[in-house]
């Protein structure tokens, strides 16, 4: 169960400050597939840093009662100097994982073949998607923090993304921020639309994305 | 977890030994000009000798407080991993620097007495002692310093120069002894002096006369973490992640 209490988050903006949440509640159970909907700049990324600990909220609590994935995007959680591999090896230490395991998956999930030699900084977008799935996916988290823009993988790694995250491990949660409704509807079952730093949940996706049309 | 991390730094450094010689080659160069300009001897001890022991702690010093400098934020994308906290980042930086800086004293006083220059140690006890103390305060002054720096750009530009300034009081290159009695008490006010007294006179033996207080080095230096933890935690909770 992962639940988020009254959460504000500000940001400095020149002398002033810029409320980006104000007050955010909800909670994940397990199992649970949550869509985190809204525009641009509605505080998304934000509330997915927030939920994964990687930024502090100015007031409220997050409470984390399963293992959260760190937030999977382009930037964070990579070291770009270090090679795949020397990543791997580094989130293999400090997850307490042994190190030969999680190589042969990332190898085999990630398909990148001698990339994995070079460093993380020197890879496409989609290539930093494969790796940072690949190695969450073999952390085996219960609750994985995605951020949108990442599933731009081709064809073939949308379908091994799928096939991982539901056929295998359909007891897992997710939360996804996104603002494609049919990755929405694809992967989740509850939605949260974000919208002026509130948040509305719905129990049903379609409420939530004719919501999302109407802002 | 703090281990993982310094090895992981080790890898990205491919010339680790670089922190090694890099306060070798000062330490040698100031020894040699000071040598040249004062002779071999100064108050009765060998003038080498004297400003290495006291040049290396001082690179110590200058190096971990300028490595700190921003070190929240240019290490910030480790913070995805929750496991990582901002102290690792202050205290693998530091760590590093502490052990670069006792390997080069100890490889400069093992080549120079094996050419007859340096004087094995009369206390180790005294010279680690004096080495540890040190070491504390430097880090409490990290502690301090890398908070302040994500709050303020100034710090930054002034803190080289305040570096310099605060020579005359760290010990470096001269002792309490060589000054008017009256003047000695304020001296230990600096808990660097403290520390580079007592390494001196775990070097030089009764050669020297030291003055240092320890309590005033452990007490300030828990004040300054103490001030530097409450920053730390000021600035956890304002930094931006990429």
């Amino acid at each position: 169960m992962i639940i988020c209490k009254d959460v504000h988050k500000f940001y400095p903006l020149g002398h002033g400050q810029k409320h980006v949440l104000k007050g955010i509640n909800m909670t994940v159970g397990r199992g649970e597939r949550i869509g985190l909907l809204g525009r641009n700049g509605s505080g998304k990324s934000t509330l997915i840093k927030l939920l994964g600990g990687v930024e502090l909220p100015t007031s409220g609590r997050v409470e984390r009662g399963m293992t959260l994935s760190w937030p999977l995007g382009f930037t964070g959680g990579f070291q770009g100097a270090l090679t795949g591999y020397d990543n791997a090896r580094f989130i293999s230490r400090i997850y307490g994982r042994e190190y030969t395991e999680l190589r042969d998956f990332v190898e085999d999930f990630s398909e990148l073949g001698v990339q994995l030699k070079m460093p993380v900084k020197t890879y496409s977008s989609g290539m930093r998607a494969r790796l940072a799935f690949a190695l969450s996916l073999a952390i085996e988290f219960e609750c994985y923090l995605i951020d949108e823009v990442i599933m731009v993988g081709d064809q073939d790694f949308q379908r091994k993304c799928h096939y991982q995250l539901f056929d295998k491990r359909a007891d897992r949660s997710l939360i996804l921020a996104s603002h494609s409704p049919e990755i929405i509807r694809s992967y989740c079952n509850r939605a949260v639309v974000l919208h002026e730093g509130t948040g509305t949940v719905f129990d049903d996706i379609d409420r939530a994305l004719e919501c999302y049309d109407m802002l | 977890m703090i281990r993982e991390l310094n090895t992981r730094f080790g890898r990205e450094n491919i010339g680790f030994l670089w922190v090694m010689v890099e306060p070798l080659l000062f330490a040698g160069l100031v020894a040699i000009t000071w040598r040249a300009m004062k002779g071999p001897e100064e108050h009765g001890v060998d003038i080498i000798v004297f400003v290495i022991s006291g040049y290396i702690p001082l690179t110590l010093f200058r190096h971990a407080v300028t490595r700190c400098i921003k070190v929240f934020e240019v290490n910030s994308s480790l913070l995805y991993h929750r496991q990582i906290t901002i102290f690792d980042f202050l205290i693998v930086r530091f760590l590093i620097e502490m052990i670069g800086a006792m390997l080069a004293f100890t490889f400069i006083a093992t080549v120079l007495h094996f050419f007859g220059l340096f004087p094995a140690p009369k206390s180790m006890g005294f010279l680690l002692a004096g080495w540890l103390l040190y070491s504390i305060f430097t880090l409490s002054l990290c502690l301090i310093i890398a908070p302040l720096s994500e709050f303020s750009e100034v710090l930054e530009k002034v803190l080289p120069v305040a570096t310099y300034i605060m020579i005359p009081f760290s010990g470096t290159f001269n002792m309490v002894e060589w000054l008017p009695a009256a003047a000695r008490p304020y001296m230990l006010w600096s808990p660097f002096v403290s520390a580079m007294e007592m390494i001196r006179y775990g070097l030089f033996g009764d050669a020297v006369y030291p003055y240092y207080d320890v309590s005033v080095v452990l007490v300030v230096a828990m004040i300054c973490s103490a001030i530097g933890l409450a920053l730390c935690r000021r600035v956890r909770r304002r930094l931006t992640v990429e």
